[in-house]
C-alpha cells in the first residue's frame, strides 16, 4: 500500500514538476520561436535588447537608422533592414498572437489537468483507503483462516484421539465379553454341577424321607401296639386302685370296730361313775338345800350392799357439790374483797375527778364522764380541724413550693435573658463605640475635606504644588489609617459576635432538650418504620396464604375428583392388607401348631430317635466352629507358654520343667556341664516345695547343707549356685 | 380488510376463559409431572407456548380434568371465580402438602363497559402466550426449591366461586384447606385483557 502511495506520489510531484517545468519550457519555446522567427542572423544582443524592451529596440533602430545615414553603404541596407525590420516586426506580432493563443490554450489544459490531477487524487485516496480496509480484512480472514486450520488440526487429533480410545474400549469390551462368556460358561458348568449336586441331594433327601416315613409307620405299629398296652396297663392299674380301695374300706372297718370296742370299755367305767352317783343323790339333795339356803343368804347380802353402795355414791356426790359449793364460796369472797378495793378505788377516782363541793355518786361521775368524753369529742373533732387545716396549709405550702420553683426557673430564664440582654447591650454599647467611633472619624474626614478646601482656597497662592500634594498625602493617610483602625475594630467585633454565638449555642439547655427530644422521636420513628415493614410484609403474606379469604366465596370441588379416589383405594387397599394380615396370623398360627404337635409326635413317639436334619447340620457347624476355636487357643497358648519358659530361662538361668503326672519338677542350670545336672522337686499338697534326691544333688551336698538346710529358701540357693557355675563356665572358656 | 383486522384481535369474555381454562390445563398437567404426582411414564410430552409440556395420558386425570375444565370456563365467563386451587395431599394421611393458587381478577377490558359480557381486550395474543410461557417456565423451576414429596400423593381441584353459585350435579361444596406451616411463593402473573391470573404456590415447609 505504501508503495502504491509513493508511486502515486511520484507521479504527482512528475506532474508537478511537469507544470512548474513548463515556464521554462515555455521561455524556451519563445526563445525558440523568435530565434525561429529570426531568419537571419541577428546577434544574440540585439534580440536580448528586443526581448527586454521593443520600444528600446526601436530607438536601437532608430538610432542605427541615425548612423546608418552616416554610412552611404549602408543606405540600401538599411532599407532592406527596414524592411526585414518591418517583417519581422509583423512576424513578431503574429508570433506574439500564436504566443498568446498558445497560453490560453495552456491554461485551459493546465486547469483541465489539475482537476483531473484532484479527481485521480480522491479516486487514488479512496483506492487506498478501500485497499487498506481490504488488506485489513484479507489479514483478518488469514488469521481465521489459520485459526480454523488450527482448529481442523486439532480436531484431526482429537478425531484419532477419540478413534484410538474408542479402538481401546472396543477391544476392552470384547475381551470383557469374551471374559464374560467364558465366566457364563464356568457359571453355567458350575451351576450344572450344582444342579446335579441339588439332584444327588434331592435324590438322598427323597431316600432319607423315604426311610423316615418307612420308620414313622414303624413308629405308627409301634405306637398301636403301646397303646394296646396301655389300654391292658390302665386296666390293670383300675383293678389295682380298685383292690386298694377294698383295703382302705376294710381298715376303716376295723378302725371302727376298734373304736366301738374302745367306746364300750368307756361305757362301762360310765355305768359304773354313774351307778356311784345315783347311790349318793340324796346327800346331794341335802346339800342342795343346804347350798340354797345359802345362795338366799348370799342374794340379801348382796342386797343389803347394793343399797349401802348407792347410799355412799349418794354421800359422795353430795361432798363433792359441798366442796365445790365451798370453793365457790371462796372465790365469791376472794372477788367481793376484789370488788370491794374495786369499788373503792373507783370512788376514789371518782372523788378525785368529780367537783369538790358536789356528791360523789355514780350519776355525777357519770354526768362527769359524760362531760370529758363531749370535751374529747370536740378535741377530735379540733384535731381533725386541725389536721385537715395542715393538710391544707400542707398542699398550699407545696403549691407555694411548687409556684416558687417555676418562680426560680422563670428568674433564671429572666437572669438568662437579662444576661443575653446584657450582651446584648454590651454589644450595642461596643457598636454605638464603634459608630460614634465612625462618627468622629467621618467628622476628621469631613474637617479634613473642610481644611483642603479652605487650603485650597487660601493657601493656594502661598503654598507651591509640591508642598500641596505632601500636605494631601498625609491627610490621605490618616485616613487609611482610620479606615485601618475601623476595619480591625469590625473584625473583631465580627470575631466577639461568632465566639458568643459558639458560646451561647451550646450552652443553652433549651437546645439540649430539643436535641434529646429529637433523638427520642427519631427512635421512636425508626421502630415505628421498622414495625410498619414488619406488618406489611406479614400482610403480604398474608394475602398470598388467602388467609384473609373474601367472605361471599364457597369452595367446590368435582366430586369424582383423583383424591377421593386415591383415598378410597388407599381406605381398600388398608382393609385388604389388615384382612390378610389377619388370614396371615391365622395361617401362620395354625403352622405354629401344627408344627408343635408334629415335634411333639416325633419326640414323644421316637423317644429323639430321628433328629431334624437341619438342627443336626447346624449344631455340627457349631461343633466344628467350636473345635477350630479350641485349636487356634490352644495354639496361642502354647506360642505363650513357649515365649514365657524361655523369657524366664534367659532371665533366671532355669529352666523348670513339669515331669510326670504328679507335680514334680525338674530344675536345670543354663550353665549346668551336662544335661543330667538337674535337681527334682516336688510340690506337697500342703504348697511346700521338697528338693528329693538326684545324682547331681548328691553331688552338692555340701552346698546344700550349707545354704539350703541353713536358711530354708531355694533362690539364695539357687542364686549361689548359678553364680558358681558361671564363674566355673568362664573360667573354662578364658 | 382492517374491520377483519380488528375482529381478529379483539378477545372476549368467552375467549379470555378459553385461553385461562387452556393455561390451567397445561399448568396442571405440568405441576403433575413435575412434582411427581403420577410416574413419569404416564406422560406425554407436546408443544404448547413454546414450550415442551408432559401431558398426562391417564384417561381418569383426563376426563376429571375434562370436567372441572369445562365447568370453570363456563363460571369465569360469568365472572364467577375468586380462586382455582390445585391441591396435593398425602394419599394415606390425606394432609395437605402443597396447594398452588390460580387467583382469578376481573379486569375492565379497553371499551369500560359496565356490562362484563360486552367488555373486550385487544391485547395481542401472542404477548398473552409469551406471559403465559413464563409463567409455565417458573412452575417448572419451583421444583428446585419446593420440598419432596415422598409419599404417595393425589390432588384435587378446588374452585372458589361466589356464594350464590349453583352447584350442578356431581359437585360438592368442600371446606377450605389448611397447611401446617405454610410458605407462600408468587410466581409471575399474566393476564389477558379481561382477566389477571396470578399463580401462588403454598407448600409445607419440612421441618
Amino acid at each position: 500500500m505504501d508503495d502504491i502511495r509513493s508511486s502515486l506520489d511520484n507521479m504527482v510531484d512528475q506532474f508537478n514538476d511537469s507544470i512548474t517545468h513548463s515556464a521554462p519550457k515555455k521561455l524556451l519555446f519563445n526563445r525558440l520561436s523568435i530565434s525561429l522567427s529570426d531568419d537571419s542572423a541577428t546577434l544574440p544582443k540585439k534580440r536580448r535588447m528586443e526581448q527586454e524592451s521593443p520600444n528600446c529596440s526601436l530607438n536601437t533602430s532608430n538610432g542605427s537608422l541615425n548612423s546608418s545615414t552616416t554610412d552611404p553603404n549602408g543606405i540600401m541596407q538599411t532599407n532592406k533592414l527596414r524592411a526585414e525590420l518591418i517583417e519581422t516586426k509583423a512576424r513578431l506580432n503574429q508570433v506574439q498572437e500564436k504566443l498568446k493563443q498558445n497560453d490560453k490554450k495552456r491554461r485551459m489544459e493546465l486547469s483541465v489537468a489539475e482537476s483531473k490531477v484532484s479527481s485521480l487524487q480522491a479516486q487514488s485516496d479512496y483506492t487506498s483507503n478501500k485497499m487498506v480496509r481490504l488488506l485489513e480484512e484479507m489479514e483478518k480472514m488469514r488469521g481465521i483462516e489459520s485459526s480454523y486450520k488450527e482448529e481442523m488440526r486439532r480436531a484431526k487429533a482429537e478425531l484419532a484421539a477419540l478413534k484410538l480410545k474408542y479402538d481401546d474400549t472396543v477391544s476392552k469390551l470384547k475381551n470383557e465379553k469374551a471374559q464374560q462368556e467364558h465366566d457364563a460358561r464356568d457359571v453355567q458348568l458350575c451351576i450344572n454341577n450344582e444342579l446335579a449336586e441339588y439332584r444327588r441331594h434331592a435324590q438322598r433327601a427323597d431316600l432319607e424321607l423315604q426311610s423316615t416315613l418307612n420308620e414313622l409307620e414303624f413308629i405308627r405299629q409301634r405306637h398301636d401296639e403301646y397303646k394296646v398296652r396301655v389300654s391292658g396297663f390302665e386296666e390293670l392299674r383300675a383293678n389295682f386302685e380298685k383292690q386298694q380301695q377294698s383295703l382302705k374300706v376294710a381298715e376303716e372297718r376295723i378302725k371302727d370296730l376298734e373304736f366301738e370296742i374302745q367306746s364300750y370299755t368307756d361305757w362301762k367305767q360310765v355305768t359304773k361313775v354313774s351307778q356311784e352317783r345315783l347311790a349318793s343323790i340324796p346327800e346331794m339333795d341335802a346339800e342342795l338345800q343346804r347350798l340354797r339356803i345359802h345362795n338366799r343368804q348370799l342374794n340379801k347380802i348382796i342386797g343389803d350392799k347394793l343399797l349401802l353402795e348407792e347410799q355412799v355414791h349418794e354421800y359422795k356426790a353430795r361432798l363433792d357439790k359441798e366442796e365445790g359449793a365451798r370453793a365457790e364460796a371462796a372465790s365469791l369472797q376472794v372477788k367481793l374483797t376484789h370488788t370491794e378495793q374495786e369499788l373503792k378505788e373507783w370512788v376514789k377516782v371518782a372523788q378525785d375527778h368529780c367537783l369538790a363541793n358536789t356528791l360523789v355518786s355514780p350519776a355525777a361521775l357519770r354526768s362527769r364522764i359524760e362531760q370529758l368524753l363531749q370535751g374529747d369529742i370536740v378535741h377530735v373533732s379540733e384535731k381533725y380541724a386541725s389536721e385537715s387545716e395542715s393538710k391544707q396549709m400542707r398542699n398550699a405550702v407545696r403549691d407555694l413550693e411548687q409556684k416558687v420553683r417555676i418562680y426560680l426557673k422563670n428568674i433564671e430564664d429572666l437572669n438568662m435573658n437579662l444576661k443575653r440582654h446584657k450582651n446584648f447591650k454590651d454589644r450595642l454599647q461596643r457598636k454605638l463605640r464603634t459608630v460614634s467611633r465612625e462618627r468622629d472619624f467621618y467628622k476628621q474626614m469631613v474637617d479634613n475635606f473642610d481644611k483642603d478646601l479652605t487650603m485650597s482656597n487660601a493657601s493656594v497662592a502661598e503654598m507651591t504644588q509640591d508642598m500641596q500634594v505632601r500636605y494631601r498625602v498625609d491627610v490621605l493617610e490618616r485616613t487609611v489609617t482610620g479606615y485601618k483602625d475601623l476595619c480591625a475594630t469590625l473584625d473583631r467585633e465580627i470575631q466577639a459576635m461568632r465566639d458568643q454565638e459558639q458560646l451561647s449555642d451550646p450552652s443553652s439547655e433549651d437546645y439540649e432538650n430539643v436535641k434529646k427530644e429529637l433523638d427520642t422521636l427519631r427512635i421512636e420513628n425508626d421502630r415505628l418504620r421498622r414495625r410498619k415493614e414488619e406488618q406489611e410484609l406479614e400482610m403480604m403474606q398474608r394475602c398470598l396464604r388467602q388467609d384473609i379469604s373474601s367472605p361471599v366465596s364457597k369452595v367446590v370441588h368435582f366430586a369424582d375428583n383423583p383424591a377421593a379416589e386415591a383415598y378410597e383405594s388407599s381406605k381398600n387397599m388398608f382393609e385388604k392388607l389388615q384382612a390378610e394380615i389377619e388370614r396371615l396370623k391365622r395361617h401362620n398360627k395354625k403352622l405354629e401348631d401344627a408344627n408343635e404337635q408334629h415335634l411333639n409326635e416325633t419326640t414323644t413317639s421316637t423317644g429323639g430317635m430321628t433328629m431334624n436334619f437341619k438342627e443336626l447340620n447346624k449344631l455340627r457347624a457349631e461343633l466344628e466352629s467350636a473345635n477350630a476355636k479350641l485349636g487356634k487357643t490352644k495354639e496361642h497358648f502354647m506360642a505363650a507358654r513357649k515365649e514365657f519358659r524361655d523369657v524366664v530361662y534367659m532371665l533366671l538361668g532355669y529352666r523348670i520343667d513339669r515331669v510326670g503326672y504328679k507335680s514334680n519338677y525338674r530344675v536345670t542350670s543354663m550353665y549346668a556341664e551336662s544335661p543330667d545336672d538337674y535337681f527334682s522337686i516336688a510340690l506337697s499338697e500342703s504348697n511346700d516345695l521338697a528338693l528329693l534326691e538326684t545324682p547331681y544333688s548328691e553331688t552338692l551336698q555340701p552346698a546344700l547343707d550349707q545354704q539350703l538346710a541353713a536358711n530354708n529358701s531355694f533362690p539364695p540357693f539357687f542364686s549361689s549356685l548359678t553364680l558358681d557355675l558361671f564363674q566355673r563356665a568362664t573360667v573354662t572358656i578364658n | 380488510m382492517s374491520s377483519a383486522q380488528a375482529t381478529k384481535n379483539c378477545i372476549t369474555l368467552k375467549g379470555s376463559a378459553q385461553i385461562i381454562v387452556e393455561y390451567l390445563k397445561y399448568g396442571i398437567h405440568s405441576i403433575l409431572f413435575q412434582r411427581g404426582i403420577y410416574p413419569a411414564e404416564n406422560f406425554d410430552s407436546t408443544q404448547q407456548y413454546g414450550l415442551t409440556i408432559l401431558m398426562s395420558k391417564d384417561p381418569k386425570i383426563e376426563t376429571f380434568l375434562k370436567n372441572v375444565l369445562s365447568q370453570t370456563e363456563e363460571w369465569l365467563s360469568k365472572n364467577m371465580i375468586n380462586k382455582i386451587s390445585m391441591v396435593i395431599t398425602n394419599a394415606h394421611s390425606k394432609e395437605v402438602l402443597e396447594c398452588w393458587d390460580f387467583k382469578m381478577q376481573a379486569e375492565m377490558g379497553d371499551n369500560q363497559s359496565a356490562d362484563p359480557t360486552q367488555r373486550t381486550s385487544s391485547k395481542d395474543q401472542t404477548r398473552i402466550q409469551n406471559e403465559i410461557r413464563d409463567v409455565m417456565r417458573q412452575i417448572s423451576a419451583t421444583v428446585s426449591y419446593l420440598p419432596l414429596l415422598d409419599c404417595i400423593c393425589t390432588f384435587d381441584v378446588m374452585i372458589h366461586t361466589l356464594e350464590n353459585t349453583e352447584l350442578p350435579a356431581k359437585w360438592d361444596e368442600t371446606g377450605a384447606i389448611v397447611i401446617q406451616n405454610a410458605q407462600a411463593v408468587q410466581l409471575r402473573s399474566f393476564s389477558t385483557g379481561l382477566h389477571k391470573v396470578e399463580t401462588v404456590v403454598n407448600y409445607k415447609m419440612s421441618t
